[in-house]
């Protein structure tokens, strides 16, 4: 038992920090990305592919993943947004997402196809015993979460982050007080990107062993599911929404239990038509989330910033 | 070879038509992209397959009824999900729409599994013209699917609905002072995509198999055909869709086939640098 909870401990971590990066990407700054589940394929084989045929450490596996991954959105995002509204915005990601997942799915070349990467090292498994690394790399992605949602945070109080929400608020007014606004979309989707690189390392680290059919599309409703539960713009919301998702689908799978003639394929089907369901339920009766955006407010009486 | 891939092509692209057109319309009156679409596709097919082998209706009739049916369900889906978040802005319907697509996706997968299936109908041998096979199937596809633009064409200018629908889409202010009620013109529409979602979803059920991802694997595509030909314009949806089919089917000759669905996307990418309100479309003037 302690067992599990410990691996859903790490399972969480990872889809908060997905969570985490998406609430930067869409929540503060607007920019909704449904090739989600893409980007974080990409970043998984990365980091494997970066360890396994160029015998990069996993430290320098996990910034190579997070560049590659900035880098794929940032032109993403530049190739798209030099003339466009977010409804197209939105069709180009999930495409781009699809096209990623096929890459890893048809160069067997590069990425064995079907049959996936097997033997993925873990970080530092050389300095902690066997039997306590599921610790360790539970200790590890718990910081990790806690590093991506402080730097993640400092820059939405930068003077970055004002622009930000400038710029999702309405880019009109932003570019007229002299932002660039492409320039700051074209960050804030490679930023998050990065952070989704960072949580598709962690995903190969933890499984050791990644193939394609481990990235289907759900990843999106879960992560855009925890990211409306917790409050957009709400960075450590996304945190408690990722954990609401977690008890949704662990939940289910009691259903199992309840009723036991269901196959393996329903209870998968169930569990999304779960979550599927909340994301609309929430969407309906509670928008703005558990947890409020941080926003500087300005006393006009005394002059004073409250946060 | 060449005329081969081109007609397939074709097909291809007129069996994308009908769901770009339903996602034309519905962008027009709506004013947000319905993600939703795909897996409408599939549970309207399955309902079809149900009716089709499991009672044992023949395929031409029970196609049309679930048809009526489904544009019936449409109505039903807006008014329990996008018409509560109407007011919210694009992004949040957007979400919704891929959120309740996943939901219908499956439900259909719960009920039939994800064993591939197909329609019970006749077979025929495919005939050849000039060289060129055409199997039956894409024969009928072609036929229903030129009927039933034509069909939508009769109505979007020659019917008082859809003169309506099509007033809402330009402009709903106005619209409105012409005393055209908005939520009667969105039931319709709802009800028309209905339609021409389910059609298609039995047109692409019968070409190939019938799968829960039946419908998400067209959204791409749809998607390029309806942003090709300018979202909101139903001409363009046509010409979008024909576009796509026949350059994503070349484009095998060149480069492998499983990546077909990269030359939607990049037809996207092309149009937005070069025509951002796309072929018919016409130039967005933001207020």
């Amino acid at each position: 038992m302690i067992s599990y909870l410990i691996l859903m401990g790490i399972v969480l971590c990872i889809l908060a920090i997905v969570a985490v990066a998406l609430n930067f990407q869409w929540g503060s700054g607007g920019m909704v990305n449904f090739g989600l589940a893409g980007f974080y394929t990409l970043g998984a084989y990365t980091c494997a592919l970066l360890i396994l045929k160029a015998g990069a450490n996993t430290f320098l596996a996990t910034l190579g993943a997070m560049a590659m991954v900035a880098a794929v959105s940032a032109i993403v995002a530049l190739v798209t947004l030099r003339v466009t509204e977010e409804d197209y915005f939105a069709i180009v990601t999930l495409g781009v997402g699809e096209m990623l997942r096929l890459v890893s799915l048809n160069e067997d070349w590069l990425t064995k196809g079907a049959l996936g990467l097997t033997g993925i090292p873990r970080p530092m498994a050389w300095l902690v015993p066997v039997e306590y690394y599921q610790y360790f790399l539970l200790a590890l992605s718990a910081a990790l979460l806690a590093g991506t949602v402080w730097l993640l945070r400092r820059i939405g109080r930068s003077p970055f982050g004002r622009v930000m929400r400038a710029v999702r608020e309405d880019d009109v007014v932003a570019s007229t007080l002299g932002k660039h606004v492409l320039w700051a979309r074209v960050r804030i989707f490679a930023i998050g990107g990065a952070f989704i690189g960072l949580a598709g390392s962690l995903h190969a680290f933890y499984y050791q062993y990644i193939d394609p059919t481990q990235f289907s599309n759900i990843v999106i409703a879960y992560a855009f599911m925890a990211v409306i539960a917790g409050g957009r713009g709400a960075l450590r919301g996304s945190i408690l929404g990722a954990t609401f998702v977690m008890v949704l689908l662990e939940g289910s799978r009691f259903a199992k239990d309840l009723i036991p003639a269901l196959e393996s394929d329903q209870l998968a089907a169930i569990r999304i038509i779960i979550i599927g369901v909340g994301l609309i339920l929430v969407l309906t009766y509670r928008p703005q989330g558990f947890l409020r955006e941080y926003l500087l407010q300005v006393d006009l009486n005394s002059g004073k910033i409250k946060a | 070879m060449f005329a081969q891939t081109a007609f397939n092509g074709i097909v291809t692209g007129i069996i994308i038509t009908l769901p770009a057109l339903a996602v034309t319309l519905l962008f027009g009156v709506l004013k947000f992209p319905n993600f939703a679409i795909g897996g409408m596709m599939t549970v309207a097919a399955y309902m079809v397959f149900a009716l089709n082998v499991q009672l044992g209706w023949p395929l031409v009739l029970a196609a049309p009824v679930i048809a009526v049916v489904f544009g019936c369900i449409a109505i039903g889906i807006d008014h329990l999900t996008f018409r509560p978040l109407r007011e919210r802005g694009g992004i949040t319907l957007m979400v919704a729409s891929l959120g309740l697509g996943l939901i219908l996706e499956n439900i259909a997968r719960f009920v039939y599994g994800n064993t591939a299936r197909s329609f019970a109908y006749e077979l025929a041998r495919p005939f050849r013209f000039l060289d060129i096979r055409m199997n039956r199937e894409q024969m009928i596809a072609m036929i229903v699917a030129v009927v039933a633009m034509a069909a939508m064409y009769v109505l979007l200018t020659r019917m008082p609905i859809g003169r309506a629908m099509r007033a809402v889409a330009d402009n709903p202010a106005l619209a409105l002072v012409r005393g055209i009620e908005s939520p009667r013109i969105i039931r319709w529409t709802n009800f028309i995509a209905g339609v021409l979602i389910t059609i298609a979803g039995v047109l692409v059920g019968m070409d190939r198999a019938l799968e829960p991802p039946v419908g998400s694997n067209y959204l791409v595509p749809v998607f390029a055909a309806a942003i090709l030909g300018g979202l909101g314009s139903p001409i363009g949806a046509f010409a979008g869709a024909l576009i796509i089919g026949v350059v994503s089917e070349l484009s095998t000759l060149v480069i492998p086939p499983n990546y077909r669905i990269g030359v939607p996307l990049v037809v996207i990418a092309l149009i937005l640098i070069f025509r951002p309100q796309g072929l018919f479309g016409q130039p967005y003037i933001r207020k």
